[in-house]
């Protein structure tokens, strides 16, 4: 079976990472995932399946379903063991699906972009109104819906156009610096995620596979929709 | 298979329905266990991985072809535009600029083995009834946007109805007559199976086909309303939602009707992806040409 992820991961391999709000531990050889809000905490419900994955991943705290897996709002209260770089790599795909792979073609520089106008453009169907969307709508659209406070943890790496403008100018910097773990924009202020994302203040930084963002998702894509539709008044 | 082809199965997915992509991953871990190909991947239009991530899964110093499957019940809108253009697919096979060469399958649905598929679980959710007796009813969306899918449920229902095994054969829909909510109108024999001819579970084969078969009249309650923990409430809507295909048969106007999920959940759907993919290098399969790649 072949692993295209692999040799990324095993790259990254750390003894302890973040990968979304994933906490990734080697532990006497093995990997211990949980939340990372949940660190500390006692009373996890462990599974040891990556297979699991798929339903840790499905809701959120409140039952919801989580159609758009980097949003910010992975269950809590689990813990995953896995022994093997396999299983890892499999679980970390069905926590984040597509991610791992985008990384390792982003790190052998085969990653290539698309503008969220060339995305708009090709659409077809009840989508196609959707490239009707102004640069202004553009701008709050997206600083609000890829926000990782409360909207997607990926790193941007898409322009709004050909010309290279910046996807939004109401997103901070970090917002595009793959070198940024994306959950500290949890800790912004009026954020209540924060305290449970990241436990301890004091600890140092640790590393992290970043979660890039090399196109413009569906999701995105219908809310532009929506905006164009009027059904929005962002 | 060669030793460096890979499988990319392709689903549509939802951002409502929990179930939606479940039969595809369970499919795709279920070929990956069979080591058939070097790797098996999904990918899906409103879920993640999307169409686009799908370009870059696949290693290409280790992955030299990708066969694509869609699994979709027919060739419509989504095979013949969506797809193609997602995955700048530009004919059965694209040379891709990391050389590896990408094969475009014809949807799961399309294959023949989806008859005995069907026969199969017609069989297994009525197994004490005589097929002679029983009227077998195969239901799908039926409307324009979703033609093509009523197409191949009428050519599923031609085809067993020729083997003269069951009683009637027939198809029905949710919102165009032959309407499914007729089934005790349009059927004559003591015994009625009813199979959903779709990819997935969801809100038609919980709630709106058992609605309109009169053997289902509450939703499953809102994840709110439960006093458990929070697994335990999940596992109950879960539960409450298949319930409806574990009280075969329901008993109406003095007729045994029985319900099974979605075709696409049953597991021989892997089997199906495979062949599908074996298929597109036969000979025979060859000769069909480039009808099912429509430009947009």
């Amino acid at each position: 079976m072949s692993n295209p992820a692999a040799p990324a991961l095993e790259s990254a391999l750390t003894d302890r990472f973040h990968f979304g709000q994933i906490l990734v531990r080697k532990i006497n050889g093995a990997f211990v995932l949980s939340h990372c809000g949940d660190e500390t905490r006692k009373k996890l419900k462990t599974f040891q399946s990556a297979e699991d994955a798929i339903e840790l991943s499905k809701f959120d705290d409140s039952g919801n379903y989580r159609p758009l897996k980097t949003a910010p709002n992975l269950a809590h209260g689990w813990r995953l063991e896995l022994a093997r770089l396999e299983e890892l790599q499999r679980a970390l795909d069905y926590f984040y699906p597509g991610r791992l792979a985008v990384f390792l073609a982003w790190k052998t520089g085969q990653l290539h972009t698309t503008p969220l106008r060339e995305t708009l453009d090709r659409q077809s169907g009840m989508y196609r109104v959707a490239a009707k969307i102004s640069d202004d709508q553009i701008d709050n659209v997206v600083g609000d819906f890829c926000r990782s406070d409360g909207g997607c943890l990926r790193t941007i790496l898409w322009k709004r156009d050909q010309r290279g403008t910046v996807s939004s100018a109401k997103l901070p910097l970090e917002k595009f610096d793959p070198a940024c773990d994306q959950i500290k924009a949890l800790g912004r202020p009026g954020s209540s995620a924060f305290a449970e994302a990241t436990a301890d203040k004091t600890t140092p930084a640790i590393a992290t596979i970043p979660l890039l963002c090399q196109e413009p998702c569906n999701l995105l894509v219908a809310e532009c929709r929506k905006v164009v539709k009027g059904k929005d008044k962002r | 298979m060669r030793s460096d082809s890979a499988l990319l199965i392709v689903a549509h997915g939802s951002t409502v329905n929990p179930d939606s992509s479940a039969p595809t991953l369970a499919h795709a871990a279920e070929i990956r266990r069979r080591k058939v190909f070097a790797d098996v991947e999904c990918a899906f239009w409103k879920e993640e991985p999307s169409l686009r991530d799908a370009i870059f899964l696949f290693d290409p110093q280790s992955v030299r072809e990708v066969y694509v499957a869609p699994n979709f019940i027919s060739e419509g809108y989504f095979t013949q535009t969506v797809i193609p253009r997602e995955l700048e697919l530009n004919g059965r096979t694209t040379n891709r600029s990391n050389g590896q060469l990408w094969k475009y399958c014809e949807p799961v649905g399309n294959h023949s083995m989806m008859t005995e598929l069907l026969l199969k679980r017609a069989g297994e959710v009525a197994q004490d009834a005589d097929p002679a007796e029983t009227s077998l009813l195969i239901v799908a969306h039926g409307t324009d946007l979703n033609e093509n899918s009523a197409v191949a449920a009428k050519r599923e229902a031609e085809k067993i109805r020729t083997l003269g095994k069951y009683a009637a054969v027939l198809n029905a829909y949710m919102e165009e007559p032959p309407l499914i909510s007729d089934w005790q109108k349009l059927t004559r024999s003591p015994n009625v199976v009813v199979v959903p001819f779709f990819i997935s579970d969801g809100l038609h084969s919980y709630e709106d086909i058992p609605r309109l078969l009169g053997i289902r009249s509450c939703h499953p309650k809102p994840l709110g309303s439960f006093t458990g923990s929070l697994d335990s409430a999940r596992d109950d809507v879960e539960s409450s939602q298949r319930e409806v295909f574990r009280h075969n048969p329901y008993t109406a106007g003095g007729r045994s009707l029985f319900y099974a999920p979605s075709i696409g959940t049953d597991q021989g759907f892997a089997d199906i992806i495979i062949e599908q993919a074996a298929k597109f290098d036969s000979e025979a399969y060859r000769d069909r040409g480039t009808k099912f790649i429509a430009k947009n």
